[in-house]
């Protein structure tokens, strides 16, 4: 009995639990519902709480996040104004504004009809990002300038095309920011780029190269033409020097002045000494003094006895 | 008695069919992968006990024959009709032994082959299965099965004790089924309670262990049926019906667990340990202990400990009511009350401009013209425009090479969360939104500054910049971040063009190495140019002293020889001339000719003679031997 007791007791629990999962139902603050009565929404329920409900099949219960949903379009291709292809990919936060029109423009469970509802954005989005880009030249998005940027300008254009856009077709969401997460440029510009890139480098690098050689040059010529110069000076301070000997030397003239003949022959015997060297090869003939002594020298020759 | 009995087993094989067929469809509704296992096993169960029931009638069949047989021979006096063994005469026997003979052995090898392919086939799909519950339906598929589970156990507790007390062996294998089928909706309903508890791979775990489940009985079966072939054949004894499980039979009265346990308890201890009060009391209570753990467990929901670090929101019906602090708190049971925790004192970091790679982060050195990790490329001004004439220049193709640049950059940012309520409630994914926000910043800024400006004279306010710019951006987007650190803490040209940026500063340091070469040269020709001129003026003015002294000297050296000359004339210039004569000659090559009249031819080769050893001589090369 105690048995069967507890058996019904635990029944009764589950019984309970189960009642209550299928009558009640919870909204947190960061979502809102709708109630649809044999599938037509007949409750909006915006504040957090417990909420009463009868069970599948009668009512369904859809729970949608309220809070901002963001997500990031596909890196794509799109047209400047100067015609250059941009790649760009954005991000964009949205929001359900009207649960109920939410619920009939993408029905079912919000784990199907969020993706739904973003893969419908994406498409508008891209649209939009599209026509306002080709609106504007790509130095409205890159430039050393900061103050010719557009970034913002171009983000709010884009941002005012979808949110027209949503809000026309009444899609039930609306738009809460926009920014530019990524911008390049496609493959084979990209790789122009980098060319140029390695071209800038390579000027730089025969710049500073060549101005090293040309600083060089002239300062090697400098130096020669300084040590040129220098030496020059140096020769005319000795020339000036020698004049200076020359000029002293020449007041003993007036000595040799006393005896001119044995000057002369002095500055003869002198000159003739200097002119011989050790290579010097001599012929004279026993007339020549001091030779001629061989002339009167006794020989032991019997046909020529003095 | 018999009568009653075959209903129990028809009403066992209504209520197994409809609760297998609602249970496939919750499971798809569902989506859970503990609700696909349980739906094989609720299968298997199925035919079982329809098995079972069919057996049933059989027997139920040949006990009519033979009561009619033995009406109609006691009314005629006979008693060789029941000696005859003609299936004519007793065809419902007839068919039960041939439906013993044959269909349960071939029953028996398609149960064994549908658990062991459905335990296979199941392991592999659960190893490849995408997605999982859908969240909003966990709770009323959570609900039903629970319902399932009540359902079976009722009905299987019954039936196990019919079957049990009056020993219909035909109602037990169907019956422990639909007891075992209870507990699997159980577990299926609690996989289901741990994906609204936020244990998402409670589900799959419980899928693996049913799976394991239907494995364990396949290999049961297989032994089964190889121990039926040698089992002996023992006339009027009545055998266990082959595809009864005892595997499934101990999991629906795990209480034969005890008998078992006690007995062995009794053999080794020798005496009746079963029959202590505390053993008793133990078997008698199990399943109250087994739900007061439950209320523990359910009970225990209403306590939480909010760790060092972390702030969580308190939400009862989901309204946020408290923020709780680190510490230990009381609520409301789980669903009434629950909370989310948020790490608001933890620096949360992320990275912008690149992913970290840990293959590559083992290198010790950074280059830039290594790749340290996966870098992206950010476009950058550049203020002169330039066009780059294409590889097609035949056709006129130019390809245009934009006015920009590309740099890598590597920036980690790191944040606390500030206000949970704000982090919490206004955007669905707040820390993908600040990544988002801050690749935004960091992505403008970068395309409104010129690429070697904000690679030298700019890079150190980029950083104060962006920090600014970030917060500036999450505090309108009302995120409750505080942004505390933005790092630039790699920024270079990108990997393919960085050589060349390197290639730049080596031609700097060429070009200084030539100029200083050149100052190096210069001041050796300078000194060497004034050493030259000194020694030009020194050797003048030796050169002036010598010429002065001597000519001093020679003129000195006259006045003394006037006298002499005069004193004799003839003499003094003999004597001068033979002095002067022999000092002169004295190395010279003298040729006297004693005869005078002779006419001598003399021949002199007056050319010169080279040295030998200038003939060997080893000129070394001048380094400037090629130059003019």
């Amino acid at each position: 009995m105690k048995r069967n007791t507890l058996i019904v007791l635990i029944g009764a629990v589950l019984v309970i639990i189960t009642a209550l999962l299928l009558f009640v139902f919870q909204v947190r603050k960061s979502e809102e519902a709708v109630v649809t009565t044999f599938g037509r929404p007949t409750r909006l329920i915006t504040e957090p709480g417990a909420y009463l409900k009868w069970p599948k099949p009668i009512q369904n219960v859809y729970k949608y996040d309220q809070r901002i949903q963001n997500f990031e379009d596909k890196f794509s291709e799109n047209y400047t104004l100067d015609s250059i292809t941009l790649m760009t990919s954005v991000y964009v936060g949205w929001q359900i504004s009207d649960a109920s029109v939410f619920l009939a423009t993408f029905p079912g469970e919000s784990a199907v009809s969020l993706p739904n509802a973003q893969s419908k954005l994406e498409g508008v989005l891209r649209s939009a990002k599209s026509a306002v880009i080709a609106r504007h030249p790509l130095s409205d998005f890159v430039n050393a300038n900061m103050q010719d940027l557009k970034f913002g300008a171009i983000e709010s254009e884009i941002e005012q095309s979808v949110q027209s856009q949503l809000s026309t077709n009444n899609y039930g969401i609306r738009i809460e920011f926009l920014g530019f997460k990524k911008i390049g440029l496609p493959e084979n510009v990209t790789q122009a780029v980098f060319d140029r890139m390695r071209a800038d480098r390579q000027r730089l690098i025969s710049l500073a190269e060549n101005e090293g050689r040309k600083q060089a040059q002239i300062i090697e010529s400098s130096a020669d033409s300084e040590a040129v110069r220098t030496i020059a000076n140096a020769q005319a301070v000795a020339t000036g020097i020698r004049a200076e000997g020359e000029a002293e030397a020449a007041k003993t003239l007036s000595t040799f002045q006393q005896n001119p003949d044995l000057a002369i022959f002095l500055l003869r015997i002198n000159a003739w000494e200097q002119s011989l060297n050790q290579r010097s090869t001599l012929i004279f003939d026993e007339r020549y003094p001091p030779f001629d002594l061989f002339r009167n020298l006794p020989t032991n020759s019997p046909g020529r006895q003095p | 008695m018999e009568r009653n009995v075959q209903k129990n087993g028809l009403v066992n094989l209504v209520v197994a069919a409809v609760i297998f067929i609602a249970a496939f469809v919750v499971t798809t509704y569902v989506n859970s992968l503990a609700g696909q296992a349980c739906s094989i096993f609720l299968g298997l169960g199925l035919l079982v006990t329809f098995t079972g029931w069919f057996q049933m009638r059989l027997d139920e069949n040949e006990r009519l024959e033979r009561l009619e047989v033995e009406e109609l021979a006691r009314a005629r006096g006979e008693s060789t009709l029941f000696e005859t063994k003609d299936a004519e005469v007793f065809p419902a026997q007839h068919a039960r032994m041939q439906f013993d003979r044959f269909f349960v052995p071939a029953f028996g090898v398609l149960l064994f082959l549908l658990e062991g392919g459905g335990a296979w086939l199941l392991w592999r799909w659960l190893a490849k299965a995408s997605g999982g519950v859908v969240p909003e339906r966990a709770l009323p598929a959570l609900s039903l099965f629970a319902i399932f589970a009540l359902l079976l156990f009722l009905l299987g507790r019954f039936s196990v004790t019919i079957a049990r007390l009056e020993n219909q062996r035909l109602l037990r294998p169907g019956a422990s089924f639909l007891l075992a089928g209870a507990y699997v909706c159980a577990l299926t309903a609690l996989g289901l309670a741990g994906i609204e508890a936020k244990f998402p791979l409670a589900d799959l775990w419980i899928a693996h262990g049913l799976c394991v489940l239907l494995g364990l009985m396949a290999a049961e079966m297989l032994v089964t049926l190889l121990l039926e072939i040698y089992r002996p054949r023992v006339k009027g004894k009545i055998a266990r019906p082959l595809y009864e499980s005892r595997l499934v039979g101990l999991l629906a009265q795990p209480e034969s667990l005890f008998t078992t346990a006690a007995q062995t308890l009794d053999y080794q201890f020798g005496f009746k340990v079963s029959e202590t009060w505390f053993f008793q009391l133990l078997q008698k209570n199990l399943l109250v202990l087994l739900l007061a753990q439950l209320a523990v467990l359910f009970l225990s929901t209403g306590v939480v400990f909010i760790e060092a670090g972390e702030q969580a929101v308190l939400e009862r019906f989901g309204r946020p009511v408290a923020m709780l602090e680190p510490g230990a708190h009381f609520k409301w049971p789980w669903p009434a009350e629950r909370i989310y925790r948020y790490r608001t004192e933890q620096i949360q970091t992320f990275d912008v401009g690149y992913t970290p790679d840990a293959q590559m982060g083992q290198q010790k050195t950074v280059l830039w013209s290594l790749p340290h990790a996966k870098e992206e490329n950010f476009l950058v001004g550049n203020r002169a425009p330039v066009l780059v004439q294409g590889a097609d220049t035949d056709t006129n193709n130019m390809l245009k090479a934009p006015p920009v640049g590309f740099i890598s950059v590597s920036i980690p940012v790191q944040f606390q969360i500030t206000n949970v309520q704000a982090w919490a409630y206004t955007n669905a994914d707040p820390t993908a939104l600040l990544q988002d926000l801050a690749t935004r910043e960091v992505v403008h800024y970068l395309a409104g500054v010129d690429l070697n400006d904000v690679m030298s004279s700019n890079r150190l306010e980029a950083a104060q910049v962006l920090q600014a710019r970030i917060q500036s951006a999450a505090n309108e987007r009302q995120l409750g971040a505080k942004i505390i650190f933005v790092g630039l803490q790699d920024i270079h040209p990108p990997t393919p063009v960085a050589g060349d940026y390197e290639k730049v500063v080596g031609a700097e340091q060429t070009k200084l190495a030539a100029i200083l070469a050149a100052q190096a040269e210069a001041i050796r020709t300078n000194a060497l140019s004034i050493a030259r001129a000194f020694t030009t003026t020194n050797l003048a003015d030796a050169e002036r002293v010598q010429l002065v002294t001597a000519k001093f000297a020679e003129a000195a050296l006259f006045t003394n020889q006037i006298p002499a000359f005069e004193a004799a004339p003839a003499v003094y210039q003999q004597r001068t001339y033979f002095q002067a004569f022999a000092r002169a000659t004295a190395n010279a090559r003298k040729y006297v000719l004693l005869v005078t009249n002779t006419s001598d031819v003399v021949i002199f080769d007056l050319e010169d003679k080279i040295r030998d050893d200038l003939l060997n001589l080893n000129v070394p090369s001048s380094p400037n031997s090629s130059s003019p």
